[in-house]
């Protein structure tokens, strides 16, 4: 054989796989496409009432009642709907979707897959029972905060936020810690669900405050500036001044900045001294802006001409965010007899506050 | 028929399961409705007949809510129409882009569909005093 003709050879081996392939491709989508579109045939008749349940349209129960007899082998093909509809809605529509899955064996199912030794079959389980926001699966779901996987710590972490039954705080704040070499839930995991739990998450955050373990102690502090816990105060203060962790240090600095009160202002200004970090400076600097308060107004027009630059520049951002007062004290600082270094943070502050309209706002514009 | 069932209103959103409830839940309260699935279909509804109220998820695909809102304030023939944002971004900043850009309201997903009723109605008073 000459070489010509192997070229040949080699060319139309090539064009046939490419055939092939475009050829499989085609089926498949063909086949993807015929399988959905009879799959929609099916389900069209369950569509109306699938969507009557959703909206809370169903007041007499007969949409709820058609979908929990719906025939086994069609609640295969249907149950994807209904999962799909779960995450969109709370309320009525919420609960009425889940009485659907209960009624089919779906939560009954979850509820014995939270022990399945397949860690995916877990998560699911966890996650659907999340959906359905059945508060009588939270005990079976706690321990799966110690599984060996993390996803699954993830996954029934996020679900028992959604399901938002309070009494699973403490379990959700003992999925924090590292144990065994596995590393604990990721922060911002946990602070979403305890924030999803509300108010009555009180006793649970006072204690992990107080707990052993700063990633603990940080959530806890996170947690109880952005849900507004005013009784964490007395904590938190305690927490800023003498905390072993410069995190939890920090967050209770910008907890403080969200739930303190006058007094507070004095404490997060203490913690601006030049004997602190640079990164507690900056943070009590910003947390006085968010609290707001005029009583800071001497320490942040200080901090202007501070030697630490981004801390000067956070002190005019907070000095804009007190309001009429603060725009006042950096309009002082850019004043022609004043310019130095207190003055290029005071413009700075300025001219983006004027970007954002907030001259115009507090009346204090050109 | 009563003047609720003349009101129409127009409801974008990418994805079937919401469209088709919010849909139904207005055409349940007696609203005529009009249903588009992407930001460029809903500015062109918008602007060839305006409705008394748009609902408009932010994520969608070509415009998202965001623009479609500012391009409706920045319209003179429309520029007073009512928004309801519903959309599944939660964030603060989020919800000040929205009011900031001109929404009348702003729907956090997972939502009621009673309170979604609730915040329509409350929009559509407002803007008939």
């Amino acid at each position: 054989m000459s070489v010509e003709q192997a070229f040949l050879i080699a060319g139309i081996l090539l064009g046939l796989a490419c055939v092939s392939a475009v050829a499989v491709i085609v089926f498949a989508r063909l086949t993807r496409t015929q399988v959905g579109a009879r799959s929609a045939l099916t389900l069209a008749p369950y569509r109306p009432a699938l969507v009557a349940v959703a909206s809370g349209e169903d007041e007499d129960g007969l949409a709820k009642a058609s979908l929990s007899a719906v025939p086994a082998h069609i609640w295969v093909r249907l149950r994807p709907s209904v999962v799909a509809f779960l995450p969109k809605v709370r309320g009525v529509p919420a609960a009425d979707l889940g009485a659907v899955m209960r009624a089919h064996g779906d939560v009954e199912e979850a509820l014995r897959m939270l022990v399945s030794s397949s860690a995916v079959a877990r998560a699911r389980a966890a996650y659907l029972l999340g959906l359905v926001r059945d508060p009588d699966s939270v005990e079976q779901m706690l321990p799966l905060m110690g599984d060996p996987s993390a996803d699954v710590r993830m996954v029934t972490a996020r679900a028992l936020g959604t399901i938002g039954n309070p009494t699973a705080a403490a379990g959700v704040l003992g999925g924090l810690r590292t144990q065994h070499g596995r590393i604990g839930l990721p922060a911002w995991v946990a602070a979403e669900a305890l924030l999803a739990m509300g108010a009555e998450i009180g006793p649970a955050l006072l204690a992990g405050l107080d707990s052993a373990d700063p990633a603990v102690r940080n959530v806890c502090a996170v947690v109880a500036g952005h849900g507004t816990f005013y009784l964490a105060a007395p904590r938190l203060r305690v927490l800023l001044a003498a905390d072993a962790d410069s995190d939890v240090r920090a967050s209770a600095a910008v907890a403080l900045g969200q739930v303190g009160g006058a007094d507070d202002a004095a404490t997060l200004a203490r913690h601006t001294d030049a004997c602190e970090g640079a990164g507690l400076r900056r943070t009590c600097a910003t947390a006085l802006g968010e609290m707001g308060r005029t009583e800071s107004l001497d320490t942040l027009s200080g901090l202007l001409v501070d030697e630490d630059r981004r801390l000067a520049e956070l002190a005019a951002d907070s000095l804009v965010r007190i309001g009429p007062e603060g725009i006042a004290r950096l309009q002082e600082a850019v004043a022609p007899r004043n310019q130095g270094p207190a003055a290029l943070a005071a413009g700075g502050a300025l001219e983006l506050a004027a970007l954002r309209g907030q001259l115009a706002i507090s009346g204090t514009g050109p | 028929m009563t003047e609720q069932t003349k009101t129409r209103i127009l409801v974008a959103d990418d994805d079937r399961d919401i469209l088709d409830l919010v849909v139904f839940k207005l055409t349940q309260a007696g609203f005529d409705t009009v249903a588009v699935t992407d930001g460029v279909a809903a500015l062109a509804a918008v602007e060839a007949d305006p409705p008394r109220l748009a609902i408009l998820d932010i994520m969608m695909p070509g415009l998202s809510g965001i623009d479609v809102l500012r391009k409706i304030r920045e319209n003179p023939a429309i520029s007073d129409l009512d928004v309801i944002l519903l959309t599944a971004r939660a964030r603060d900043s989020d919800v000040d882009t929205g009011f900031a850009t001109g929404a009348s309201d702003y729907v956090i997903k997972p939502f009621s569909p009673r309170e979604l009723m609730h915040r329509v109605n409350t929009v559509l008073a407002r803007g008939d005093r």
